[in-house]
């Protein structure tokens, strides 16, 4: 689904962002958090919502729900915000998970837009391309996580497969959150700029 | 249940492949459709949740409802059946739909294709 959203209404602020200059990127990285703040909550609550049943496997054509196990590898630190891209017009970022759906969240300063769209299965754990994605987790806990095939898990939940019922979750969790990330996005705007006290 | 997509669902029941002798659809649940095209491909059609707003003019002009429709086969190319499904979803939902996700299972040797689409409610 091509998802995509544009702020509108906000010619004030595209005055105030020209005024001033290189502190624009600073205050659009901050807004961005917010707005990737908001779809990652979503994506908790969603997460917390799918359904389990004991590991059964699947005959006869039915489809098996995913075990307590395979719940409880993706909760939690499984999942978060990437690191923040800047550009020179532009910040973004994703949230999700590596391997599976995740939504960019990106903010272009120079125009006071921000976007979001989400993709399935796009982004690749190696290679140029590849985002890590940060975990509030610590050290050793972050290492127990990447022993399991989280982003495979998440995406068989979310995608569905031949054997197992899907539940779109990150879907759900990103179509959910849109209309909420880019007030959170407008409101954390207005407030750095504030704060700079510009007229 | 919504008017279009009981007819998204009932066009996709009636999918054919000119007259195929192995054709038989199965209704399955509430929510829920089944097609069962042939016996090397099927599709499950299903509505899933309220969006936050309809896939146009970036506005939420109207309650917009998300759902999905996926197609598992052993056939590389979907015996035929991506177009078809893609006419329909044309048919019913114009342009808001998209095909998301296409994968390769190795264990079960099957292809799956996965389509979202929004309706208006």
């Amino acid at each position: 689904m091509a998802f995509r959203m544009d702020v509108t209404g906000m010619a004030d602020l595209i005055h105030k962002l020209e005024q001033i200059g290189e502190k624009a990127q600073s205050a659009a990285s901050l807004a961005l958090y917010e707005g990737a703040r908001v779809v990652a909550d979503a994506v908790s609550r969603e997460v917390q919502g799918i359904q389990t049943e004991p590991f059964k496997y699947a005959k006869g054509g039915r489809k098996r729900l995913p075990s307590p196990e395979e719940k409880e590898a993706i909760m939690g630190s499984a999942h978060g915000v990437s690191k923040f891209r800047k550009r020179i017009m532009k910040v973004d970022t994703s949230v999700g998970f590596n391997h599976a759906g995740y939504a960019n969240v990106n903010f272009n300063h120079m125009n006071s837009k921000a976007r979001t769209n989400y993709k399935e299965y796009a982004m690749k754990g190696h290679g140029s391309n590849s985002t890590s994605f940060l975990k509030a987790t610590g050290k050793y806990e972050r290492g127990l996580q990447n022993q399991k095939p989280i982003g495979a898990i998440a995406g068989a939940i979310n995608s569905g497969t031949s054997f197992m019922k899907k539940q779109p979750f990150m879907r759900k969790a990103f179509s959910t959150s849109q209309g909420a990330a880019e007030a959170a996005i407008e409101n954390k705007l207005r407030e750095e700029l504030d704060k700079l006290s510009l007229d | 249940m919504l008017t279009q997509y009981t007819a998204l669902v009932s066009a996709l029941k009636n999918l054919t492949q000119g007259e195929s002798p192995n054709t038989e659809t199965l209704p399955v649940a509430e929510y829920e459709w089944r097609t069962r095209p042939d016996t090397d491909s099927y599709g499950i059609v299903a509505l899933e949740f309220e969006a936050d707003a309809l896939n146009g003019d970036n506005r939420k002009t109207a309650r917009a409802f998300e759902g999905s429709v996926d197609l598992y086969s052993r056939r590389k190319d979907g015996g035929g059946w991506i177009e078809l499904i893609e006419a329909a979803l044309t048919d019913h939902c114009e342009s808001a739909w998209t095909l998301n996700y296409h994968s390769y299972e190795r264990e079960t040797q099957i292809f799956h294709w996965e389509w979202a689409f929004q309706i208006e409610g």
